[in-house]
């Protein structure tokens, strides 16, 4: 995880089946071995710019955090000149998907892994917006007060952002791996995630009582939380698009 | 299963809900569920047109079909599938007694045909009887070296039907019903051979239509045709199950999928897998179909 970590945070993300990659096992993965080797290459390629783009995304959530936290100006630019990378990363995807769909017709598991693709780039891609939107407010929350909102509730923030960090390393990493039992840990954790910002917003209704001079300031920090809620709930997305992608059926919607 | 559904509106919400499910991306908590039921309404099978039961077939010593069980739902399009030999054309071959122009062939159990369950394969009846209620369309375009009205008409007169009008009347009836009367309305006594390799498939769906069959069989009907002349069949194909049940044999996978509203698998004589078509070709449920379906096989 160490090495993972290291990575992540010079915005790549090892895929297991890159050249170079682990590979230890390769040939078992289920969505290769068809007689014809483009259907392979091209999948191959779709999965693991996703996960290239996941790399960047989940580096870009943290950096914006810590930018905020650490009032780091430089971080924050570096997360906002990052953004317009993110985006290339999605639009480029879905060209991809659509092009595949459209020269190799794949059906069953084949077409469950394009859709997924394609679903968890658009996701990966709001992630890079809320990522985008914490880093605004970092360039713009000034030097930090004594009494600051964000200082108020830094220990949700940091743990939050670590949660939803996870949850997306799991998310990208079970998609990277066709593994349902990495999707199921992201599932579990979202409640824990919700838990967290659920305390931190009362913390911070019971700053605002006491002081209202840093009412915009809260109404900020109360989006920032939001948005690594929301990025929890992306990553969640993602973990379910991979289920789906691997089992055939959406997860606690089987059907009677 | 007494609830007949239209064919209509049993297959057009299936394709409402797919588009409505992919473009409703946002929040992917909420769409699907209504969507899979939705799917779950349009798949429910009509009742039963034929059934086989526990059908063997020889070819000599060569046992080509072992223990087929299959439903074929009245006025749907049942689409087999399969690698080659895999006993696809010979079960489709045994709806209308084929086999029993080749010496040393062999049925053994039942294909029973609905409503008044004849075996169609017992021994007991009469192949011409089971030809008479059973159509088929080739591979290859096989009019007969006749006229495009003696064509159809050919069948009709066989059953004795030699009045002017009416035989008039049930062309023009069958060539409609084959999407070619504008084609051909004005040619009708050039030979069929003149025609294109499309047109003359059409002429030969229209003989099979003719005599009002209550199963249409296809063999590839479109192997041998182009783009334009294939998506003209298809188009028939789904518009003919409001009249006829149809059961196709097809190597097209698309096509398989572009027409039928269910799919079976077969494999070394043995039917692998049967299911709604949208079903088979999202999610099979035996590893097999998936790899015969995405091109891992063999």
């Amino acid at each position: 995880m160490e090495a993972d970590e290291q990575a992540a945070a010079a915005g790549v993300m090892p895929s297991k089946r890159a050249p170079g990659g682990a590979g230890s096992h390769a040939g078992s993965d289920p969505l290769e071995g068809h007689t014809s080797k483009t259907m392979d290459q091209s999948l191959t390629e779709l999965r693991t710019h996703a996960v290239e783009m996941g790399g960047l995304v989940i580096d870009q959530v943290g950096t914006a955090v810590k930018a905020l936290l650490d009032r780091d100006l430089r971080l924050a630019e570096l997360v906002l000149s990052r953004e317009p990378l993110v985006n290339g990363y999605e639009l480029r995807l879905d060209r991809d998907t659509l092009t595949f769909i459209a020269l190799q017709q794949p059906v069953a598991s084949d077409l469950r892994a394009t859709r997924a693709v394609a679903r968890v780039a658009l996701e990966l891609e709001r992630v890079g917006d809320e990522s985008k939107k914490i880093a605004r407010f970092a360039a713009k929350a000034g030097a930090a007060s004594e009494h600051d909102p964000v200082v108020a509730v830094a220990r949700y923030l940091r743990h939050m952002a670590a949660l939803s960090t996870t949850m997306l390393r799991s998310a990208v990493r079970a998609l990277d791996e066709a593994s349902p039992e990495l999707a199921r840990e992201v599932l579990a954790l979202d409640k824990e995630l919700d838990a967290e910002f659920a305390t931190a917003i009362r913390q911070l209704m019971s700053f605002v009582m006491e002081d209202h001079q840093f009412l915009r300031a809260t109404i900020d920090t109360i989006f920032a939380l939001k948005g690594l809620e929301r990025i929890g709930d992306h990553a969640k997305n993602i973990a379910e698009q991979v289920l789906y992608m691997v089992e055939g059926e959406r997860p606690g919607r089987k059907s009677a | 299963m007494n609830t007949i559904v239209d064919t209509k509106t049993a297959n057009k919400p299936r394709q409402a809900a797919t588009m409505q499910g992919e473009t409703s991306a946002q929040g992917s908590d909420t769409p699907s569920l209504s969507i899979v039921m939705e799917d779950r309404k349009a798949s429910r099978a009509n009742p039963a047109k034929a059934s086989a039961e526990k059908l063997n077939f020889w070819y000599g010593s060569n046992q080509a079909l072992k223990n087929i069980n299959l439903v074929i739902p009245e006025h749907q399009v049942t689409a087999l599938i399969g690698p080659s030999g895999c006993g696809k054309s010979t079960f489709l071959r045994c709806f209308n007694r084929m086999h029993d122009l080749q010496a040393d062939t062999k049925y053994e159990g039942a294909i029973t045909l609905r409503p008044d369950n004849v075996n169609l394969v017992g021994p007991e009846t009469d192949p011409i009887e089971v030809r008479m209620r059973i159509g088929m369309v080739f591979q290859k375009p096989n009019p007969f070296p006749k006229s495009v009205f003696e064509n159809v008409a050919y069948g009709l007169r066989l059953r004795g039907i030699n009045n002017k009008t009416e035989l008039a009347e049930r062309v023009e009836k069958a060539l409609r019903g084959a999407a070619i009367w504008d084609e051909v309305k004005d040619r009708l006594n050039d030979s069929a051979l003149a025609l294109s390799g499309g047109q003359m498939q059409r002429v030969c769906i229209s003989r099979a239509l003719a005599t009002e069959p209550e199963i249409l069989l296809f063999d590839e009907p479109t192997s041998a045709l182009d783009p334009i002349a294939t998506a003209k069949i298809e188009e028939l194909i789904t518009e003919l199950r409001q009249r006829v049940t149809v059961l196709i044999v097809t190597h097209n996978m698309q096509q398989a999928a572009r027409v039928s509203d269910f799919t079976a698998f077969m494999y070394l004589g043995e039917l692998v897998e049967v299911d709604a078509t949208s079903k088979i070709f999202t999610n099979p449920a035996k590893k097999a179909t998936e790899d015969y379906i995405t091109g891992r096989y063999g």
